[in-house]
């Protein structure tokens, strides 16, 4: 079959990567959910990632980590085309008003998420996300058809003729 | 079965068609070319059927093997029996290559360019918008009216991107809905299966109606307007009974909607430019008995202007959908090299057709192409069907001579539209799916009625045109 879309999370508190990985069971069977401590070890599974050729759909990352920080990374992420179709998520309750302007401008992140967050807007967002990525990636939208954001669906669609 | 087994069965059954000896297969005077194109039918029927790859890229494939074994610029280990008595007609590979110009691909472009002009513009909702308004906001009315602007718009784009913009116009109003109404799953049912219908209306409708007119002889040429003369009856027809299937199927519980998707008309000089060419362009293939131009020349009208004035740039030219363009041409080739070897001839000399009623052959070879098409993209099945049905019609006396060539080719061209029973029959069932508002077993009611009301209607209403009062 297809290979999974990966979603990386990367957050330094393991309850965190563990409410994250509950959060998105949603998407179980579709894509693959990898979690990371800090930015330096998602690095490394980014080179996995692009060595074995999957798919690199989200990442979402905290903005306080160990070494590296999560604006930082992100915007590392954007500068490197093997991931240019990769969509962003900040997720953080402590950035301040210049990191957030940071994240914006520097990472071009696709949203921010406020801790604590709620799931179900958690899994809104990244259908969104995800819907934009599948189309952008050219992988057959039918294979991801009950996870996808069914108006972005529509809108993306109709403008195919 | 796994991808990978799919994948291995499709490879090795043809390779082994192709190495088993001609004597064996039970063709007369089978030329080596023809016993290789055997090899390659079997390789595009597995492959569209059981879809290891996309559908477009064993299209790309087809037309790859086509030239590399059998044209007349083969690889030069194919080439070895070329002296040999019984090696064949090797086929010009300039003329498998063009089949990727043909007319049929150009009518395309010259929907593809409309239609992308107008989403561009919002022509689309904008005029949605217009015509719902008459329906005003009883729910049976307006399930109506989403179907009719469906099947309407589904004739000049795309089945898929008419029901994806029918859908979001739907969404506001299916969520207010109270919960276990049964009208979702009416409004749900309506849009893909008008979208399906509707595409049946015109000849740039879906790519089976183009594929079809392309293999009638020319003595029995169709020109856009006869071909909508005569679907678009069928299309009302359709209609109006899926209309009162749903009513009945699932009553609508909620008294009162209200749908409004426009916004304002786009009144730049480009928006005008898309207006003007819109309606001049259905207007020139309405009329093409008067001005002398095809539809395909016609076509190619507003590929021309919308480029010349950047109503359609090169951003948007990236767009296309190509593999649609592809999964044509390689069906065109297949069915071209199937002719010009005199293969698809053979096969039909092969089988003692004439011992059956021609009624009776029509019957089967709809009921194949609405099953097959239920199962598989429609225009893979218009690839592989319709080339046969040609052979079929002119090989068989009986047949031909009651008018039957084109009652088979326009019957089974109906029924390759006529197949929409499950979510996978088609993308407007499958996005239609996606939405929820109903179960695969409401489709699959619904579907299996209107299909099978659909291949009586189109067999018998084709049969009356054609063979009773030959006026087609």
């Amino acid at each position: 079959m297809m290979t999974k879309p990966v979603i990386l999370c990367i957050d330094d508190h393991r309850e965190i990567l563990v409410a994250l990985k509950n959060a998105l069971a949603f998407f179980r069977g579709y894509t693959a959910i990898y979690t990371c401590e800090s930015a330096e070890e998602a690095e490394t599974v980014l080179n996995d990632i692009d060595q074995k050729g999957y798919y690199l759909a989200i990442v979402i990352s905290d903005h306080v980590l160990p070494g590296k920080s999560g604006v930082d990374f992100l915007s590392d992420i954007h500068r490197d085309f093997r991931f240019n179709r990769t969509k962003k998520l900040l997720l953080t309750g402590l950035a301040t008003h210049r990191e957030t302007i940071d994240a914006i401008n520097r990472a071009d992140i696709n949203g921010y998420i406020e801790k604590p967050w709620s799931n179900d807007e958690l899994i809104q967002r990244i259908r969104v996300l995800l819907t934009d990525y599948v189309f952008d990636a050219g992988l057959d939208y039918n294979d991801f058809m009950p996870v996808l954001d069914r108006d972005t669906l529509y809108a993306v669609l109709r403008c195919r003729p | 079965m796994n991808s990978n087994k799919k994948l291995f069965f499709a490879i090795i059954v043809p390779i082994t068609v192709w190495l088993i000896p001609s004597q064996v297969i039970p063709i007369p005077d089978l030329t080596v070319i023809e016993h290789r194109l055997i090899a390659i039918f079997i390789f595009a029927a597995l492959f569209w059927v059981l879809e290891p790859i996309p559908v477009y890229a064993t299209s790309i494939m087809v037309i790859v093997l086509l030239l590399v074994t059998i044209s007349d610029k083969s690889f030069i280990l194919f080439q070895l029996a070329a002296d040999a008595e019984n090696y064949g007609i090797p086929i010009p590979y300039g003329e498998i290559m063009a089949t990727f110009a043909s007319p049929v691909i150009m009518l395309f472009l010259g929907g593809f360019f409309l239609a992308m002009a107008a989403t561009k513009y919002r022509l689309d909702t904008n005029l949605a918008d217009v015509l719902l308004r008459p329906f005003g906001s009883g729910p049976k009315y307006v399930l109506f009216g989403i179907m009719c602007i469906t099947a309407v718009f589904s004739m000049f784009m795309s089945n898929t991107a008419t029901t994806a913009m029918m859908l979001a116009l739907l969404a506001p109003v299916v969520a207010l809905f109270k919960e276990g109404d049964k009208g979702k799953t009416a409004f749900g049912l309506a849009v893909p299966f008008a979208a399906n219908i509707g595409g049946i209306g015109t000849i740039i409708g879906t790519p089976p109606n183009a594929i079809g007119i392309q293999y009638l002889p020319e003595e029995y040429v169709i020109g856009f307007g006869q071909w909508m003369a005569f679907a678009v009856p069928f299309v009302i027809v359709m209609l109006l009974f899926l209309w009162i299937l749903l009513l009945r199927l699932y009553p609508i519980e909620t008294q009162r909607i209200d749908p409004r998707v426009g916004g304002r008309f786009p009144g730049s000089r480009k928006a005008v430019i898309v207006y003007v060419t819109f309606t001049g362009t259905i207007l020139l293939w309405l009329t093409d008995f008067i001005h002398g131009m095809n539809a395909y020349v016609v076509a190619m009208i507003p590929v021309g202007v919308f480029s010349a004035t950047s109503v359609i740039n090169h951003h948007d030219l990236r767009n296309i959908k190509w593999d649609v363009l592809w999964l044509v041409a390689g069906g065109l080739a297949l069915g071209m090299a199937l002719e010009n070897t005199g293969l698809a001839q053979n096969v039909i000399d092969a089988i003692p057709f004439g011992l059956f009623s021609p009624l009776l052959i029509v019957a089967f070879a709809s009921l194949l192409a609405i099953v097959m098409s239920n199962f598989i993209s429609n225009t893979a099945t218009a690839n592989l069907l319709l080339p046969l049905m040609v052979a079929l019609g002119t090989g068989l006396p009986a047949l031909y001579d009651a008018g039957g060539l084109r009652y088979i080719l326009l019957t089974v061209t109906f029924a390759c539209s006529l197949g929409m029973a499950m979510p996978i029959s088609t993308p407007p069932n499958a996005i239609a799916h996606g939405s929820g508002y109903f179960e695969t077993a409401d489709m699959m009611k619904t579907g299996v009625i209107v299909g099978g009301v659909g291949l009586f209607l189109a067999y018998s209403y084709i049969y009356t045109l054609t063979v009773v009062f030959d006026i087609l």
